[in-house]
């Protein structure tokens, strides 16, 4: 699957942040003047322990190239608990896309925290090389087919 | 007695005002606030960032000044003045004169025409000068009120009647009115709240540095405005002299303060340390190309705040240079650069040149607040700030007047907001029959019904000045939004949350027949409830609403990148417009409000608190983990300004349990909690419930004790080795073993400022420096030698630090590479430094020695936090909702905090911050409900299958199994929202209000489009 | 002489038959014999001469569990959705279980799906049952007209030619790595219980496709599930399928597309298996009802060794343990997380 792939091909990465902490790390690093790849499109959710797996396919079904998730610390959880929960939907999830073949690097988690606009910044640079490397996502893009088959 | 009058004065409309008038306005109170200029914000407004967090000072400062010229309890008085006052507590009766502005406020729509026309151009005062506006001006951009007021001292029509009046001619609306007169009127208020704030100080004196002469010297408050995007350069910080960007910045540390020689002001200024690291940080950000040489000249370095120390080590990492020595001559240089003449602690004169000098100026009190305190009868002290006793922190020496912010001493933006608070507080003491008795009741429209409607979208893209705009291309991304579905409007606003904006969102929802709207700005996190409530007042529910974060996680990001930062603003436009089109109208939910507090914690945060709340008529249950009230005071001797805590502290706890409205439970802890804001039941260790609507967390701290690693210092090895407090106990007990010593050394910093605690314990130089005069009183002829890494005796405190060094203590400074050694033989000490200014090793034998450790958080810190869901700082201290503009909040609703788990501080202001938390938790409790949440989970019965996963992964315990139906029911009062059940459940039979995975994926999906 | 399924089969009827005719049970779930060879179908006996129809056999792939609550609910008076239940104990049912099905049953309970206290479980340790295809494939898939069952043979027979099959080479991937063959609820045993098994290589079969790099492995997925004609026989066998509307058929929201478009069809199967995480049993009685022969049991069950792996959860062994998506321990795994935004984790 080697091809030639654009040097400035920009990832489209889908990020699922929660409120709380993640999505307040993201704005820190706006104040903080922390500059990244424009490559990552924020969903705001409440709280990690609201993005479910369907939404994650859904993503990568309309076209994502990557996927981030990203919650409070093991402990911060401003619901208490739904990190945790999270924590352990996908680490199963993750396991089982990897499982039926998808690369590992499409589908990322992580903490953040609210005072964490630096480390925002750099999970999005990083997770955007890591999708780069990867180039364009096909596995469970659907594609828009004729009406015939 | 008849009932106090329920309104209250608050003179002064900067953050501290604005912070009392809005706490007093939101508890049950009409308040009246006063401004002398023709907006509020004061000196925070002319701010570019604050520290240590770096926000935008006016992007946190805007919603609390909109909301408080918006509040319906609020009567804002600008270009207004306090006459006089009479009557006693209860009853002022107080006049005003209101000066005239010239122009309708009703009618002004702060169109800015009648700026451009106007012939008259006059330096700036919000730019210090740096800049000019017009005889008629806004006082800045995002001003409230955002109306145009004409300076009538500029004004050509004005001085000579008949002449110019261009902006008569061309105001669209009529607003301009040149008869405007002054008005004096007389308040009837029960209390005053006097919020005076201060002025930079003026340098023009000092001959040494050149202000005044030489073009590129400027203060630090005119930096500020050379920083900021709306200052007069628009932030691309440009020197005076030659409009280039400078390379070499130097800061001069204590310009008009710890200086009584020159500008006679021998206190510390308390803030220039850290705004001076702060504006070094934020120069070089600001920088084009990155390469900008910062260096800071100072004495001490005082960065003694939360948060501080990390922001001090921060900017020594990226390269930020710290000189320690005091900047004798500043010289014309080449270029009109500048040559500055110092001296380090070697003795050798140095000298380096500078493109740019910024003179950290210190704050002093402003001639009109000093005139105005003698009309008052307010007592001020010899340094012109209002006089305070410690215990009464905000308390002013006439009943029913108090004080708040920089007015008393020289203070940051947290310490003028918790005092603000605190006045308030101390305010609703007194006033609080009369509660609820001159409020008016905010009503809004019916609300449209738009269910039948199909999406008629607006969408509000803001500029935010050039925060946006100077990258992102706003008109393009406006042209885009027309053009998505459902959208009917779209408009481009240089500041979207400016208060005339607001006005006019507010009509065209109306006259556009709009039912969704979409604002393109900054983060919802700050504006979404500025914005929502703006729908309500045109008659639509607030939820039709969604915001795209073009600025914080667009514009801001992709600086160097604006056709991407353009794209990526297109793409979250079309996400939020794709979001908004499922949102439907939800109820507003209330909660009823259990009126009790619970504080937790006896000591003296814990009991001020409590006293506060009680005297204000609400019951309150007070836990103590111990056997006895007092806390961490009990083994306090004095404050610095000598008065006794020990007497303090036994009036304290007797009123504390002899008060019919609160109950004292000793011996008790808590177990566990549960509900939320309004509606909490605690268990107590004792096995009993309570049930309340706010508690005040005030457990306090610890102290360190080195017994043992590298802080030992002998400590409980040598009878005479002693912590602070330690020493506090033998001053109480009298102990006469104390008499007859002949050499005593304190040790600063032991444990503080060290990798393993690397935050400054605020209290510990000024508990030193008070404990050495102490035993000097003792023992006249006591040697006392004081090793210290930076002297941190900040504001008034700096006093005694003159004294000490007057009276013969001396100061030998000491870092980290070169700790003090002590040792021992045959009980005689040793104690070894080196001098860094005569560059010799000095050995003591002191009969005492004292080691100020650190002020450390309670290790059960975390457990406390977990009951409440409050967040922790790295260090183990409680983390309020926001460190500048919420210091006594949790980010848990109805959840307070005070005293040391805060942070460590002195006295006065645990005091004061006590105060404040229950001027916030009387917010809560001074109404019969409160709002709820209302993005709720709900259940579709249809799909439910009753499996139940959705009760187990609630963190709230809100759904249950209904018995008769099997089916899933939410509990609306108890849910937050979060939901952790729409994920688990297979069945999609639960989802969120306006956050269902059909919402979601719209979103998801409009992302991805191309 | 009597086979051991025989001896089965005479024990199920009679305990049936008492239990019916002493009114303990108003219905006893078992199987009874299909109309061809190697079909059995679940049958609900009502009366007591119906117990004479139940049979036991190493065809009876069909999960029990999975009609359980269906049989339940057909005894139950017929109610409006609001209206309380009735007062006084409901119908109870007898029910067959082996190791699989009383573990879904566990499941079940814990789910509300089905109460305890109205089912009698007769217990009954698996031997393994036979895979229908693995039998046909040895035969060419010529048409079998009569299988003669042995304790451990199976004697087929067709048109012009008689087999005989050593059982244990026909039985089913599921059955031979299963470790728990004997029920782990019940009121009643038939036979005698096995006391667990041992099994070398129990997820070799997962272990060999986590193995594979990468795109081997989505090679793999796609053509496992590339004859899937979305019949969804596999969802319909699953005692863990039972929502009242499938994320397939539901349109609010549409997670899947409703066409045999690849995507559409990978998201079906990933999303069934992870609906069933931390519950299936591997019965196997999706993989036994595929008509195309899918073995969509190896994504279930790879969420099956990754329970055991990161929370040392096995499904509906014990009644009182949480299911591990609705609990969680402060130190589960998480070095998935990826390490930037880590702080303070001791790990």
């Amino acid at each position: 699957m080697e091809e030639k792939r654009e040097e400035n091909w920009q990832p489209k990465i889908v990020a699922f942040l929660c409120n709380w902490c993640s999505y307040a790390g993201a704005d820190l690093a706006g104040v903080s003047r922390y500059q990244y790849p424009p490559s990552i499109r924020i969903v705001r959710v409440p709280c990690s322990g609201r993005v479910s797996p369907n939404m994650i396919l859904d993503a990568l079904r309309s076209g994502a190239d990557g996927v981030l998730v990203s919650g409070c610390h093991p402990g911060d959880c401003h619901y208490i608990s739904g990190n945790f929960y999270a924590r352990r939907r996908f680490a199963l999830f993750k396991r089982f896309l990897e499982f039926i073949g998808i690369e590992p690097d499409r589908v990322n988690f992580t903490w953040i925290s609210a005072s964490e606009g630096e480390q925002f910044a750099q999970v999005a640079r990083e997770v955007t090389e890591r999708v780069k490397r990867l180039g364009p996502a096909r596995k469970l893009v659907k594609e828009i087919e004729p009406c015939s088959r | 007695m008849s009932n106090p009058k329920g309104s209250v004065l608050v003179v002064g409309g900067g953050i501290s005002g604005v912070q009392a008038a809005l706490d007093l306005a939101d508890s049950g109170f009409y308040v009246h606030l006063v401004e002398k200029s023709p907006a509020i914000g004061g000196a925070m407004s002319q701010l570019d960032k604050t520290f240590p967090t770096n926000d935008c000072s006016a992007c946190i400062l805007s919603p609390k000044l909109v909301e408080a010229g918006r509040h319906l309890n609020i009567n804002l008085l600008t270009l207004s003045e306090v006459l006089d006052l009479e009557g006693e507590p209860g009853a002022f009766k107080v006049r005003v004169r209101q000066n005239p502005r010239y122009v309708d406020t009703e009618k002004c729509i702060a169109c800015g025409t009648c700026a451009q026309k106007c012939p008259k151009k006059v330096p700036n005062e919000f730019d210090l000068g740096l800049g000019t506006r017009k005889a008629i001006y806004l006082r800045y951009p995002q001003a409230v009120p955002l109306k145009y007021s004409i300076d009538e001292k500029a004004c050509i029509y004005l001085k000579k009647t008949g002449r110019c009046g261009f902006c008569e001619k061309v105001c669209p609306t009529g607003a301009i009115n040149f008869d405007d007169k002054p008005k004096e009127f007389t308040l009837e208020v029960g209390s005053v709240i006097l919020a005076l704030g201060f002025r930079p100080f003026d340098p023009s004196s000092l001959e040494f540095t050149g202000y005044g002469r030489l073009k590129n010297v400027v203060t630090s408050m005119e930096f500020e405005r050379l920083l900021s995007p709306s200052g007069p350069c628009m932030g691309h910080m440009e020197r005076p002299s030659d409009k280039k960007e400078p390379k070499r910045i130097a800061w001069l540390q204590c310009v008009g303060s710890r200086d009584i020689n020159r500008s006679c002001h021998g206190y510390c200024s308390s803030v220039c340390c850290m705004y001076a690291i702060k504006q070094a940080v934020i120069a070089r950000e600001h920088s084009k190309s990155g390469d900008i040489e910062a260096s800071i000249f100072f004495m001490d370095m005082r960065t003694h705040g939360k948060g501080f120390e990390a922001y001090y080590n921060r900017a020594q990492k990226e390269g930020i240079k710290f000189h320690r020595a005091r900047v004798h001559t500043v010289l014309k240089g080449k270029d009109d650069n500048l040559i500055v003449r110092y001296v380090e602690d070697d003795g050798i004169p140095r000298e380096e040149e500078f493109d740019l000098v910024v003179l950290s100026v210190g704050l002093e009190t402003d001639p009109s607040a000093i005139s105005l305190s003698k009309r008052l009868g307010i007592e001020l002290d010899a340094d012109k700030f209002l006089k305070t006793s410690l215990f009464s922190p905000v308390s002013t020496n006439r009943d029913g007047i108090f004080v708040c912010g920089a007015f008393s001493e020289p203070k940051d933006i947290p310490q003028s907001v918790m005092e603000a608070s605190a006045a308030a507080s101390c305010a609703q003491e007194r006033l609080w029959p009369s509660r609820w008795t001159e409020t008016k009741k905010k009503s809004f429209p019916p609300e449209r019904n738009v269910y039948a409607e199909p999406p008629r979208i607006g969408v509000f893209v803001c500029s935010c000045g050039i925060n946006i705009a100077g990258v992102i291309d706003v008109k393009e991304v406006t042209e885009y939004a027309k053009t998505l579905p459902g959208v009917v409007f779209a408009q481009n606003n240089l500041f979207t949350c400016s208060q005339d904006t607001i006005n006019q969102m507010a009509q065209t929802i109306k006259e556009k027949g709009l039912n969704r709207v979409v604002v393109a700005s900054c983060t919802p996190r700050t504006h979404e409830p500025l914005f929502q409530e703006t729908l309500r007042e045109a008659g639509i529910n607030k939820f039709l609403f969604e915001m795209a974060n073009i600025r914080d996680q667009d514009s801001w990001v992709h600086q160097d990148d604006p056709e991407a930062a353009t794209q990526k603003a297109k793409d979250l436009v079309r996400m939020a417009v794709s979001k908004v089109r499922g949102d439907e109208p939800l109820p507003y939910n209330f909660v009823p409000v259990k009126k009790r507090a619970l504080v937790i914690g006896g000591g003296v945060a814990g009991m001020v608190a409590s006293l506060s709340l009680a005297d204000q008529g609400f019951p309150v249950t007070l836990i103590e983990r111990k056997d006895r009230l007092g806390g961490h005071g009990r083994k306090f001797y004095r404050t610095w300004q000598g008065n006794l805590m020990q007497d303090y502290l036994k009036g304290l706890i007797e009123t504390v349990m002899s008060h019919e409205n609160i109950d004292v439970r000793l011996n008790t802890t808590l177990k566990a909690v549960s509900g939320s804001v309004g509606q909490f039941r605690s268990e107590l260790s004792d096995g009993s419930m309570v049930e309340h609507g706010v508690a005040i967390v005030a457990i306090g701290a610890e102290s360190f004790k080195p017994r043992k690693g590298k802080w030992n210092y002998l400590y409980g090895k040598n009878p005479n080795v002693h912590t602070l407090l330690e020493l506090d106990q033998r001053f109480i007990k009298n102990d006469p073993g104390l008499l007859g010593m002949n050499q005593a050394v304190f040790i600063h910093c032991v444990g503080s400022r060290v990798p393993e605690r690397p935050y400054c314990s605020r209290v510990c130089c000024t508990h030193a420096i008070d404990q050495a005069l102490k035993l000097k009183d003792l023992n006249p002829d006591m040697d006392i030698f004081m090793l210290y890494r930076d002297i941190r005796t900040y504001g008034k405190r700096e006093h005694i630090y003159e004294e000490a060094r007057a009276k013969g203590i001396v100061f030998i400074r000491y870092d980290l590479d070169n700790l003090p050694k002590v040792s021992e033989k045959d009980e005689r000490m040793t104690v070894k430094v080196r001098d860094p200014i005569i560059d010799e090793e000095v050995v003591l034998h002191p009969d005492l020695l004292i080691l100020a450790s650190a002020v450390r958080p309670r290790d059960d810190v975390g457990e406390l936090s977990k009951l409440f869901k409050c967040a922790m700082t790295e260090e183990g201290f409680l983390l309020e909702a926001h460190m500048k503009l919420r210091p006594v909040d949790f980010a848990t609703d109805g959840v307070f905090l005070a005293g040391l788990c805060h942070y460590p501080k002195p006295v006065e202001e645990t005091i004061a911050q006590a105060k404040a938390a229950a001027s916030r938790a009387a917010i809560v409790l001074s109404r019969e409900k409160v709002p709820a949440e209302s993005i709720t989970a709900i259940v579709n019965p249809m799909k439910c299958t009753g499996c139940a996963l959705c009760t187990l992964v609630c963190p709230y315990h809100a759904v249950g199994i209904d018995e008769n139906t099997g089916k899933a029911v939410v509990d609306t009062a108890l849910c937050k929202g979060c939901g952790a059940c729409v994920a688990g459940c297979r069945s999609d039979a639960i989802t969120l209000k306006n956050l269902g995975n059909e919402q979601i994926m719209a979103a998801v999906e409009a992302a991805l489009e191309e | 002489m009597f086979t051991i399924n025989e001896k089965i089969t005479v024990e199920i009827r009679k305990v049936a038959r008492d239990l019916l005719k002493k009114g303990e049970v108003s219905a006893f779930l078992g199987y009874t014999k299909g109309t061809v060879p190697m079909v059995m179908k679940p049958f609900v006996a009502r009366r007591q001469e119906d117990a004479e129809r139940l049979s036991w056999n190493s065809f009876c792939v069909l999960n029990l569990a999975n009609y359980l609550p269906l049989v339940l609910k057909s005894l139950e008076p017929p109610r409006r959705p609001n209206e309380p239940p009735p007062e006084g104990p409901l119908p109870k049912v007898g029910v067959l279980v082996t190791g699989c099905w009383s573990r879904n049953m566990v499941v079940q309970i814990k789910e509300n799906q089905i109460e305890r206290e109205r089912v009698k479980i007769i217990g009954i340790s698996s031997r393994g049952m036979v895979d229908r295809k693995k039998v046909q494939a040895l035969v060419d898939n010529n048409e079998i007209t009569e299988v003669i069952e042995e304790d451990h043979k199976l004697i087929v027979k067709g048109h012009g030619f008689t087999r005989e099959i050593n059982r244990w080479d026909v039985v089913r991937d599921n059955c031979k790595s299963c470790v728990h063959p004997d029920p782990v609820i019940y009121d009643e045993v038939i036979g005698d219980l096995s006391g667990g098994r041992q099994v070398p290589k129990r997820f070799g079969d997962i272990q060999e496709i986590e193995d594979m790099d990468i795109e081997e492995r989505w090679q793999w997925f796609q053509e496992e599930i590339l004859s899937c004609i979305r019949c969804y026989a596999c969802r319909n066998a699953c005692p863990l399928c039972y929502c009242p509307t499938c994320f397939v058929d539901d349109s609010r929201p549409q997670w899947v597309g409703k066409s045999i478009d690849k995507t559409d069809t990978a998201l079906f199967h990933i999303l069934r298996a992870f609906h069933c995480a931390g519950r299936c049993t591997d019965c196997g009685a999706c993989e036994s009802a595929c008509p195309m022969g899918i073995r969509m049991r190896l994504f279930t069950k790879k969420l099956y060794k990754d329970c055991m792996e990161l929370y040392g959860f096995e499904p509906g062994l014990k009644i009182d343990e949480p299911l591990p998506l609705t609990t969680f321990k402060l130190e589960d795994p998480q070095d998935y997380i990826l390490q930037q935004g880590q702080k303070g984790e001791e790990k």
